[in-house]
């Protein structure tokens, strides 16, 4: 019978659930996955129920509606992840392959745990033990946010996605708050300029109907007088005004260029590993310019032409109120025609965003490649390149320009034609009946009419900026609002990192459609030194990412010293480990900084010291600059092996607990290699290192060997044992050792 | 080294396992469950279609599907097509966005589905100016062959964020 609580991934359908409880009338199912595809690949369903002892696939594609398979009478069972979906296949003990279930890649990782499962409990393993396997990766699959989809940190917490999230206006908010002072204060100025701009056209109907017919020129020297005194406040106030605004709206772009660049730090590896840098560096520089803007634009020259706007209407409707409604009839259509405007901008713009993108993407990649394009004589190629590119973006702009130059137009012809209505009717009005409309009260009119219609226009182009930013605010939340690597043991840190690391159960794919670890499973003692060989791709750097807690959503567990490592606080975590890659990272900086970058603040003599126990002194020291040298981007200037020896140094400095070496040597010279190994040595006594490596010299400090294949470890233990096995570690030594041999021969030669 | 090219007409193929098969060359070498794949899966699908052993090498190299006697193009084609199998994308029914993840509603050859997009920008790329290859946030892929042949509304939708 089918327990209540059965381990499943998602409510099968009735179909299915009538024949499974039919099947299991005698026992009864551990757990079962639920697919999403039937067996032709069209979407549908099908389902997988585990017993201890059998598997049975439910679905339209078998004879009778199912098919059941004893593991007894199961030779293997797999899943074939192809390119668009993937299916889980058995091969009976009789040789034939039958397809038991296909399915997208959502449910590619439990459909990983059901064929382990199968696998390993055929093998002789604990039923319980592989049980407890595949409930974490149920787990797993449970932990992700049903309204956004993305991981959450445990299961069932809450989404820090989703928590408290608001719309663009809400985040624009959180920026605006710390200037909303200034920002006041503008608003309050803008309303006196606003009040100073509206007095002019009445002092000019006052001038036209009284003053000037008066003939008194005392009176018209005070008028004008007067006028100009409007004219200082209106002015002067304006330019505080803009002081202000500028260091508020500087203040609002500093603060978000700091947010995206700090979140940009704690972003998981994932993220660049989708992400262009030219795309980061675009939100970054251009993004929040054009956010900027369109805040400002809101805040302060919104509220100025909304004052402007009702105190207009309300002088128009004092002055003469059939005019000023007259006077209202284009806006309908004004307002109309900026929706239409709106819809048919804003995709012109995330299109030209896009490319704006491409051309950054470019220059990204070729500038700091300046010398590989020199060196391929490819300089007319990547011109041409970046030319298309710009081409692209032009074709885009010019589209945008089209519309945007049309639109603004057509809204001026629309004011004009408002104001040639006023200057109609109001005109016949002062022949016809003079008594009820002055001229000068016309003049006025037509002036406040023309006043009217800019706060009208202002608001139908809004939607132009406002597309603009929401193409770019769409690209400035991908960063804000992306998920941050989880530092789920905050301040949880270790008296000392004695160096025990266990992986247990490890199964890890950067994305679902190919895993990259598979049921990783091993225990390095404190101290030991650790060799990880394997051909390229087999996930050798990849059991170091995860080390280095670089990508956190694996299933399993790793343990340091006994203690899961996503409970231990990260930063203290990563301080703990030296890493030393293949390809070293200089800053462009001194060579002094780049070295004491691990432990900022070191003294000199501790920078001296890790220099030298890393063989990097010497060559620093006969440098004219010696250690105030500064390097170019990523370390110009300096060999790799040199670069290498400085990493080390840094490593040196740090004093971690564990070691980790990512072929550090692999790319260097065999006198160098000699140089790198020696400070090596040195700096290995004592601590837990892994060392990842090709070359038979650097493998031989190891005193135990992991041998890593398509993701699997298949050998693990001491170099004698894995030698004594004959496997893989035991060719790939005997190739090195012939291919070292040749080398030493030919060197020989070449001596003689 | 050097790699093992061929001619459609130097081989013979049998499907065993749909995307398995056994191939033998004229000379009466038998290479048995090969596994063939496209090595251009997005530019090239009638070019250069490399034949993986169980242990994932390489044993040879098909140059054009072109030369192959038609039969025996259709077979070959029948495993890269059970390989390759992705949903083509026929109507967008709908599109809604919330919390910066977009939920698409498609009509596809395979039938109806939902599936979600996390990131517009990296999760679809145009090629050719008209074939559109899309990734949902579980990693499936999608197609869209030709996007001026979809029906203008879902042209409007999908087309500003290429």
């Amino acid at each position: 019978m089918i327990p209540k609580n059965l381990l499943i991934n998602k409510p099968a359908s009735p179909e299915i659930i009538r024949i499974a409880e039919k099947l299991f009338k005698n026992d009864e199912p551990l757990f079962a996955v639920v697919g999403d595809l039937e067996l032709d690949s069209r979407y549908g369903e099908g389902a997988v129920y585990v017993t201890k002892d059998r598997i049975v696939a439910i679905g339209s594609g078998f004879d009778g509606g199912f098919f059941s398979l004893d593991f007894a009478d199961t030779d293997k069972i797999s899943v074939k992840r192809m390119y668009g979906n993937a299916v889980l296949k058995a091969v009976t003990a009789g040789g034939s392959t039958i397809d038991l279930m296909r399915f997208t890649f959502a449910m590619a990782d439990i459909c990983d745990a059901a064929a382990d499962f199968v696998t390993k409990v055929k093998e002789g393993e604990s039923v319980e033990d592989r049980l407890a396997a595949v409930e974490g990766t149920f787990k797993n699959l449970r932990s992700f946010c049903p309204k956004c989809g993305r991981k959450l940190p445990s299961p069932n917490a809450d989404c820090l996605n989703c928590q408290g999230k608001g719309k663009i206006a809400a985040t624009m908010l959180r920026y605006i708050k710390p200037y909303a002072g200034k920002l006041v204060f503008c608003i309050f100025l803008s309303i006196v300029t606003t009040v100073a701009a509206l007095v002019p056209p009445y002092v000019t109907s006052l001038m036209v109907d009284s003053v000037i017919p008066s003939g008194s020129k005392k009176m018209l020297v005070a008028v004008i007088a007067f006028l100009v005194l409007v004219y200082v406040v209106q002015y002067g106030i304006g330019a505080l005004r803009a002081y202000h605004l500028r260091i508020a709206g500087d203040g609002i772009i500093a603060d978000l260029k700091k947010e995206i660049y700090a979140k940009a730090q704690y972003l998981p590896m994932k993220f660049y590993d989708k992400t262009s840098t030219g795309s980061v560096i675009n939100r970054v520089n251009s993004d929040t310019t054009v956010l900027q803007q369109f805040m400002l634009r809101i805040t302060q020259e919104a509220v100025v032409q909304l004052f402007t706007m009702i105190g207009i209407i309300i002088i128009m409707m004092c002055m003469n109120w059939k005019l000023t409604l007259l006077s209202l009839t284009p806006v309908p259509i004004v307002v109309l025609c900026s929706r239409y405007f709106g819809k048919k901008i804003g995709p012109l713009y995330r299109r030209i965003w896009r490319r704006g993108v491409a051309i950054s993407s470019i220059l990204s990649d070729t500038i700091p490649a300046v010398r590989i394009v020199k060196s391929f004589s490819s300089e007319e190629k990547a011109v041409k390149n970046f030319s298309r590119q710009v081409d692209d973006w032009l074709y885009e702009d010019k589209k945008a320009g089209k519309v945007a130059a049309i639109f603004p137009n057509i809204i001026t012809f629309l004011i004009t034609c408002g104001s040639v209505i006023i200057w109609f009717v109001g005109g016949n009005m002062v022949i016809d009946t003079p008594d009820k409309l002055s001229l000068g009260v016309l003049v006025s009119f037509i002036s406040y009419t023309s006043m009217f219609y800019n706060p009208v226009s202002f608001f139908a182009n809004l939607s132009d900026s406002y597309q603009n930013a929401l193409a770019s605010t769409e690209k400035i939340m991908d960063i804000i609002n992306a998920e941050p690597e989880h530092d789920f043991g905050k301040d949880n840190t270790l008296d000392t990192i004695k160096g025990k690391i266990e992986f247990r159960n490890v199964n890890f794919s950067f994305d679902r459609s190919k895993k990259v670890l598979n049921d990783v499973n091993f225990v390095i003692n404190p101290g030991d030194v650790v060799g990880i060989v394997g051909t390229t791709g087999s996930g050798k750097s990849t059991l170091i990412n995860l080390l280095m807690r670089f990508y956190d959503d694996y299933e399993g567990e790793i343990f340091i010293d006994d203690v899961n490592i996503k409970d231990i606080d990260m930063g203290y975590y990563r301080s703990q480990i030296g890493y030393v890659q293949q390809e070293p990272m200089m800053f462009r900086d001194t060579i002094f900084n780049n070295i004491a970058y691990s432990v900022p603040g070191a003294h000199p003599e501790q920078v001296l010291n890790a220099a030298d126990v890393a063989n990097a002194h010497g060559f620093i020291s006969r440098l004219p600059d010696a250690y105030d040298t500064m390097l170019g981007e990523r370390g110009v200037g300096l060999s790799g092996g040199e670069k290498q020896r400085l990493s080390i140094a840094r490593a040196v400095l740090k004093n971690p607990g564990i070691l980790i070496f990512d072929e550090a040597t692999s790319a260097v010279d065999s006198e160098t290699e000699k140089l790198i190994q020696d400070a090596i040595n040195r700096l290995i006594r004592g601590r837990t290192t892994l060392m990842i490596a090709h070359r038979l010299s650097t493998l031989r400090k190891a005193n135990k060997i992991i041998v890593v294949d398509k993701g699997n470890i298949i050998e693990f233990g001491t170099p004698e044992e894995l030698m004594a096995l004959k496997g893989k570690y035991y060719k790939l030594i005997n190739i090195q050792s012939m291919s070292e041999k040749v080398a030493a021969e030919k060197a020989a030669e070449n001596f003689e | 080294m050097s790699r093992n090219f061929i001619d459609g007409n130097e081989i013979r193929i049998t499907v065993k396992d749909k995307i398995f098969c056994d191939v033998e060359f004229f000379s009466g070498e038998k290479l048995c469950n090969l596994e063939p794949r496209r090595l251009f899966p997005v530019s090239g699908l009638s070019e250069y279609i490399t034949f993986l052993d169980e242990n994932g090498e390489e044993q040879f190299i098909l140059r054009k599907l072109e030369n192959m006697e038609p039969s025996q193009k259709e077979l070959l084609l029948g495993c890269l097509e059970e390989y390759y199998r992705i949903p083509k994308i026929t109507r967008l029914v709908s599109r809604s966005e919330k919390h910066r993840i977009w939920l698409w509603n498609v009509e596809t050859d395979k039938g109806n589905y939902t599936f979600e997009i996390i990131n517009h920008i990296q999760s679809m790329k145009m090629f050719y100016d008209k074939r559109i290859l899309i990734k949902d946030g579980n990693d499936n892929r999608y197609e869209i062959p030709n996007i001026y042949e979809l029906d203008k509304r879902s042209q409007k939708l999908i087309l500003p964020d290429m």
